[in-house]
């Protein structure tokens, strides 16, 4: 089933796949985020669903980085954010301080608008996720490097060069590497900030396609400034606006009948 | 509108455009006298500061040639020979691989003393209490930069030799006092740098290994220390080639003994030790005096080398 706007923006490939029986794995209820006295985000409800790709779109400033950082307590790195609210995963409530969150970011991965990758060699990159869990097995790392490097479609790329500096890289692959490398634990979450911004067209659709793939065996948060990319790509889709989420639902129905008037007036450019 | 010439442009009366300088290189370099004055001192600054390199280094070479030139002494027995008895009147020798090896001893020994604690201490400013580290280490290391080396010498004497001679017996004063002293001198240079290397790794790196689930440990030591790598290593010969060139507070503590020492716990000299120590009682023109501007010549050298390696780490660390 293909939907095409009148515009011919937006162009639905995914929502044959959209799958509304797939259970929460991680729900957020009245989660409000401050930068000292900056309130940031504004009492957020959202569920996300298991095995399937949720998008977060809105304009710039509109907290959905914010919001998405504090999915693996990235923000705690911040000393002036402050997080109030519930998100549960696995029956926890993520925002316990008494969560341990080198384990949470072990269940869900994290990867960031620039690539970062660090410079070693394309395999320790792979293998220092594994490295930092306990993994000594020469064997074991040599084919978790191979198979997240499969995954993320870099093997054939880059097998005859895996002691080469990852910064030897071109911007996509490095980023692609990124996600490999996020793989490396097998998590259950993989959260995305942007994850193409700073890539070029092909590259970008190039990640677009992995994560269509991904999405068959992890749950899949991406924060898009792209509207297209969120349409093409995700289940559901969350605007956010000015720090509060104004509207959450299947991508197709969020798209094709806002109910809000400011979805609509985002997502056909009349600001943004 | 007609695209014109710059000869259209401008006025017939002034002839050709403003723009366009037609004054010759050196009239445009006296063109504005104040233009031309800061360009004088500045120039002149910048041209000084290289004469003064050739010239020290021109000059230590001339000086330093003399004793196998015009003496006639063996270049190959003088940084060879271990016997150095310039002073008897029949035969005297000049042997100065005890003082380049002791040179090289204290200031490996130095940075093997220093290194670990200068690391620690940047780790500590730069990762662990960024806020305290630059309030209040920054401070304490850049007054531990500026004590002069006399004081850590007279410390050295007072704390280290006391100390040595009561372990380890004999007079206290050694290879080992002398590395000690001067570790604790180059300290501050190497963890102020070695701080700056750190903080100079980009917050991406501890974001991404945090991401993956790396503990703050981890993530020091896996990840910001090798990222920081050659500038760190940079630091550190920075610090290696002060402790070389260090004379004062090694001459007080350790020994000036002109054999080879047989362990850390003897008494021996460095280059710059046997320099002042003896220069003084020399006269321009003797055997002892040119041989003591080898040494020199020699001590010179050795930094150039020590900054060669610094610029090549540093080329390498931009090129990665």
């Amino acid at each position: 089933m293909m939907i095409q706007m009148e515009n011919n923006i937006v162009t639905f490939a995914n929502n044959n796949t959209v799958n509304k029986e797939m259970p929460i794995q991680i729900n957020v209820e009245h989660v409000d985020i401050y930068y000292g006295d900056n309130h940031a985000v504004k009492d957020v409800n959202l569920p996300i669903h298991e095995k399937s790709i949720t998008a977060l779109i809105g304009p710039s400033g509109c907290g959905k980085s914010t919001f998405i950082r504090t999915i693996n307590r990235m923000n705690d790195l911040i000393p002036s954010a402050r997080c109030e609210g519930t998100i549960s995963y696995k029956d926890v409530n993520i925002l316990n301080p008494k969560v341990d969150v080198v384990q949470l970011r072990k269940e869900i991965g994290m990867v960031f608008q620039q690539p970062n990758p660090f410079p070693k060699s394309i395999s320790e990159n792979i293998q220092l996720p594994l490295r930092f869990a306990g993994v000594r097995n020469k064997k074991t790392l040599r084919k978790a490097t191979e198979d997240c490097l499969k995954q993320v479609g870099l093997w054939d790329e880059v097998k005859d060069r895996l002691d080469r500096s990852a910064t030897s890289l071109s911007g996509g692959q490095q980023q692609r590497l990124c996600i490999a490398r996020a793989l490396a634990l097998k998590p259950d979450v993989i959260l995305l900030d942007e994850p193409t911004s700073a890539l070029d067209p092909v590259s970008s659709s190039k990640i677009e396609e992995l994560l269509l793939e991904l999405k068959n065996s992890y749950t899949i948060i991406i924060v898009t400034h792209n509207m297209q990319q969120a349409a093409r790509i995700a289940d559901f889709t969350a605007f956010f606006y000015q720090g509060e989420l104004v509207e959450f639902g299947e991508t197709r129905k969020l798209f094709t009948n806002p109910e809000k008037k400011s979805t609509s007036d985002y997502i056909s450019g009349r600001f943004g | 509108m007609k695209v014109g010439s710059l000869n259209d442009a401008a006025p017939a009366s002034e002839g050709k455009s403003k723009l366009i300088n037609e004054k010759s290189f050196f009239g445009r370099f006296t063109d504005r006298a104040s233009e031309s004055r800061g360009k004088v001192i500045i120039y002149s600054s910048a041209l000084l500061m290289i004469v003064a390199v050739v010239a020290i280094t021109l000059f230590l070479t001339i000086q330093g040639l003399r004793s196998f030139v015009v003496d006639h002494l063996n270049f190959w027995t003088f940084i060879t020979g271990t016997e150095w008895y310039p002073d008897r009147t029949k035969n005297p020798t000049f042997g100065a691989f005890p003082f380049i090896f002791g040179s090289l001893a204290v200031t490996f020994l130095a940075a093997l003393i220093a290194t670990p604690i200068a690391i620690g201490t940047a780790v500590f400013m730069a990762e662990i209490a960024k806020k305290w580290g630059t309030k209040v280490m920054q401070p304490v290391i850049e007054i531990l930069v500026g004590i002069p080396s006399v004081v850590y010498g007279l410390i050295g004497l007072s704390i280290v030799v006391p100390f040595l001679r009561q372990h380890f017996g004999g007079t206290g004063f050694n290879l080992i006092a002398g590395a000690f002293v001067v570790g604790i001198m180059i300290l501050p240079t190497v963890a102020s740098i070695a701080a700056d290397s750190l903080r100079a790794v980009p917050d991406s790196l501890r974001q991404a290994s945090f991401a993956i689930g790396g503990t703050k440990w981890q993530t020091i030591w896996r990840v910001v220390i090798p990222a920081a790598g050659s500038s760190l290593l940079t630091a550190i010969i920075l610090g290696m080639s002060r402790a070389f060139g260090e004379a004062l507070a090694v001459q007080m503590v350790i020994g000036n003994a002109r054999d080879l020492p047989k362990s850390i716990l003897d008494p021996s000299a460095t280059l710059t030790t046997i320099i002042t120590l003896s220069m003084g009682h020399t006269t321009t023109g003797s055997l002892l005096n040119d041989a003591l501007w080898s040494l020199g010549l020699i001590l010179l050298l050795i930094s150039y080398v020590f900054i060669v390696i610094i610029r090549f780490l540093g080329k390498r660390g931009e090129s990665r």
